[in-house]
């Protein structure tokens, strides 16, 4: 539960897989790009599930609605997960390399307005330190240089709900991969979050991948016990 | 039953001797029910009429270091878990001595000065304590068939293994009596429902003592202290014991593990070193390590086995097996305590409500299903059972964005059905949704009833609450 699987119909091309997008590289910051709805907060959480399992992880929250119930959905574990709840501007990167510095996972919003000095700062903290990083910026991409691969969400589409009738179960977001991290192509693929298989729906670099997707699990593993 | 025999005991009166539990009594008191390892009160109210003790374990310790030279003169490689309890392998001295039967005897001839001696012999430490419990003054129990005999055990000898009152008292609810009940249920069940424990407890009950995987030690896990005035006085060797304690268990805490057994080593101004190996089911804490070493070092001090005075001390883990690795929640502990550093730093720039923890709790709303707590404090009450139906909650996925309260939503509706939505500055036309669903409210507290929606737009998709003709904002699927 909660985690995202590759299911290989043919060989791979050289260059990364589309799983490894989706997968926290040591010291390699990701950068998730997209607007509020667009479905990247449960994606960035996603991301901790893993490094949960072995460790703490923390999520620096600039708004204070992040919900670790979406969390916890996405497989991070209830006991690993802390969350730091960061308004002020002049604090957060202080606080966030503190971070860095000392736990092995953080996803972070980054509040509008960051100078670009301080954030290659961060980055340069997190490949000294090897640190799992997702940086969610809230108002203009990273600076140059500072992700290594970044995800952008072109697009959302829910299913589930029919005017009145049914519930949200699932949805699909399209995912345009770019940067070193993507193999210096820009490359698009389909996230399904809500267990089923679906075709990759445009493939710029033909590979022919089927993306396998429980972010959403049915129920959260810690409530359950 | 070690406890016993010290000197000032009172002779010829039920006794009972104690910590937080009972470690020694006499026959008249655990005939009123009194158990080894049954806490102090209980005991106490069971056996009103006993004289009690406390437990003075270095004392003890330093008497019992004469059973152990006359021991590890027949068979080498004593493990000691305290005074009154030690294990040796056997394997080797059966070749040499002919028998189990010949070693069990000279065991018990050689200690029988310094007690009541109890010997038994089976395959794996915890059998061969339960064997020699039920053996009596010269007459040891040598075990032949250790599956069959652990089977016959009453559940209670497990106290003693797995340390945990409450997994006995279960297992005794669920109709288990025995170990060979026990082990007739599934691995598989008790480690879902009893975890660690519950999978430790039925190892033992199946004949699967603790596997000593004996593991290449770095040498640089070993500690040791050297001392240009030799140690002669005990205060001296206590403050040695705490310090070189504390140096190994780091050392070991940063490699994930933890000692099974160590090494005590040392080194008189005069003479030949001594060296002596501790053993502990549960791998070694720091206090119970401290102790260990304290309690050695002391019965050599006291005993005048280092004479001159200790000038070198070394402690050496021997036994790190895979049940000795304390990995805890946060895995490695060298790990655990720089993100504990990490947030505590961050913590102190954003003051106590800055970081925080959540738990699962139940509830209908999603904001009500997570209890918060600061990071670092005890955890939050749970003040709803998450395990409930909580039938009316919204379904899940959850929304990833939760308003801390809820806020006011510009709603545009058309016959009832929602048309567009105001998000900032823009309208965003609904493309679908579903609910409403009935919130009843509590009237009593003066809440009143609302209606939910999962509304979705271009933009995304939101829960809306309509309370009191007003919409409101609820959450962002994010």
């Amino acid at each position: 539960m909660g985690k995202l699987e590759i299911d290989l119909a043919a060989p791979l091309l050289d260059g990364p897989r589309e799983s490894d997008f989706l997968r926290l590289q040591p010291g390699k910051i990701t950068e998730l790009v997209g607007e509020t709805g667009a479905g990247l907060t449960r994606i960035g959480l996603s991301l901790l599930a893993e490094p949960s399992r072995s460790g703490p992880v923390v999520v620096v929250d600039t708004r204070g609605w992040i919900s670790p119930e979406a969390a916890w959905e996405t497989g991070v574990e209830a006991e690993s997960l802390v969350i730091v709840r960061c308004h002020e501007r002049p604090l957060w990167s202080r606080v966030t390399a503190a971070l860095i510095e000392g736990v092995p996972a953080v996803f972070a919003e980054v509040p509008v307005g960051m100078k670009d000095q301080d954030l290659r700062r961060l980055g340069a903290l997190a490949r000294a330190r090897k640190t799992l990083v997702a940086f969610r910026p809230m108002g203009p991409r990273l600076p140059a240089g500072v992700s290594h691969l970044r995800l952008r969400s072109l697009g959302i589409t829910w299913e589930g709900a029919d005017r009145g009738h049914g519930k949200l179960k699932g949805r699909r977001i399209l995912l345009e991969a770019s940067g070193k991290g993507a193999g210096g192509i820009t490359r698009r693929f389909e996230v399904e979050d809500g267990g089923r298989k679906i075709e990759q729906v445009e493939d710029e670099s033909k590979n022919p991948l089927r993306l396998v997707s429980d972010v959403v699990a049915d129920q959260a593993r810690r409530a359950a016990g | 039953m070690w406890s016993l025999t010290r000197p000032d005991a009172p002779q010829d009166k039920p006794l009972l001797v104690v910590d937080d539990r009972v470690t020694a009594a006499t026959p008249e008191v655990l005939e009123a029910g009194v158990t080894l390892g049954m806490p102090r009160r209980e005991a106490e109210a069971l056996a009103p009429f006993a004289t009690v003790l406390t437990r003075d374990v270095g004392e003890e310790a330093r008497r019992f270091e004469a059973v152990i030279e006359v021991i590890e003169a027949l068979i080498p490689r004593v493990e000691v878990v305290e005074p009154g309890l030690l294990f040796v392998p056997v394997g080797g001295a059966v070749r040499f001595y002919g028998g189990e039967d010949i070693i069990a005897m000279k065991v018990a001839e050689g200690i029988a000065g310094y007690g009541e001696a109890l010997v038994g012999i089976a395959d794996g430490p915890f059998a061969a304590r339960w064997a020699a419990a039920r053996s009596a003054v010269g007459d040891p129990v040598i075990v032949e068939d250790t599956l069959r005999f652990l089977r016959s055990l009453d559940l209670e000898t497990l106290r003693e293994g797995v340390a945990s009152d409450s997994l006995i008292a279960t297992f005794r609810w669920l109709g288990i009596s025995t170990l060979g009940d026990l082990a007739g249920f599934p691995r598989d069940a008790l480690a879902t429902r009893f975890g660690h424990e519950g999978v430790l407890a039925h190892k033992l009950a199946s004949g699967e003592d603790r596997n000593a995987l004996p593991r290449e030690i770095a040498d640089e896990l070993s500690v040791e202290m050297e001392f240009e005035d030799p140690l002669e006085h005990v205060d001296a060797v206590a403050f040695a014991a705490r310090n070189i304690s504390e140096r190994m268990l780091q050392r070991l805490r940063s490699n994930g593990v933890a000692p099974h057994q160590v090494s005590i080593l040392a080194q008189p101004a005069l003479g030949e070193a001594r060296e002596r190996i501790w053993r502990s089911a549960d791998p070694f804490t720091e206090r119970a390590l401290t102790d260990r070493v304290w309690w050695q070092l002391r019965a050599w001090v006291e005993a005048g086995g280092v004479p001159g005075g200790i000038t070198r001390i070394r402690i050496a883990p021997f036994d790190l097996s895979g049940d000795g690795r304390q990995l805890g929640i946060f895995g490695d502990e060298a790990a655990r305590i720089e993100a504990e550093r990490a947030l505590a730093r961050a913590q102190s720039l954003l003051g106590p409500d800055g970081v925080l923890e959540g738990r699962p709790q139940g509830g209908r709303m999603p904001a009500e299903r997570v209890a918060w707590s600061r990071w670092n404090e005890s955890a939050a009450e749970i003040e709803r059972d998450p395990g409930a139906p909580w039938p009316g909650s919204t379904p899940k996925p959850s929304p990833a964005l939760v308003p801390p309260r809820l806020r006011p939503l510009e709603v545009e509706w058309d016959d009832g059905m929602p048309s567009r939505v105001r998000l900032g500055t823009r309208w965003e036309p609904v493309l679908t949704w579903s609910g409403p669903w009935r919130l009843s409210g509590r009237w009593w507290a003066g809440e009143r009833d609302a209606d939910r929606y999962q509304i979705v737009t271009s933009a995304g998709a939101l829960l809306c609450v309509v309370a009191n003709g007003k919409s409101y904002l609820a959450g962002v699927y994010d």
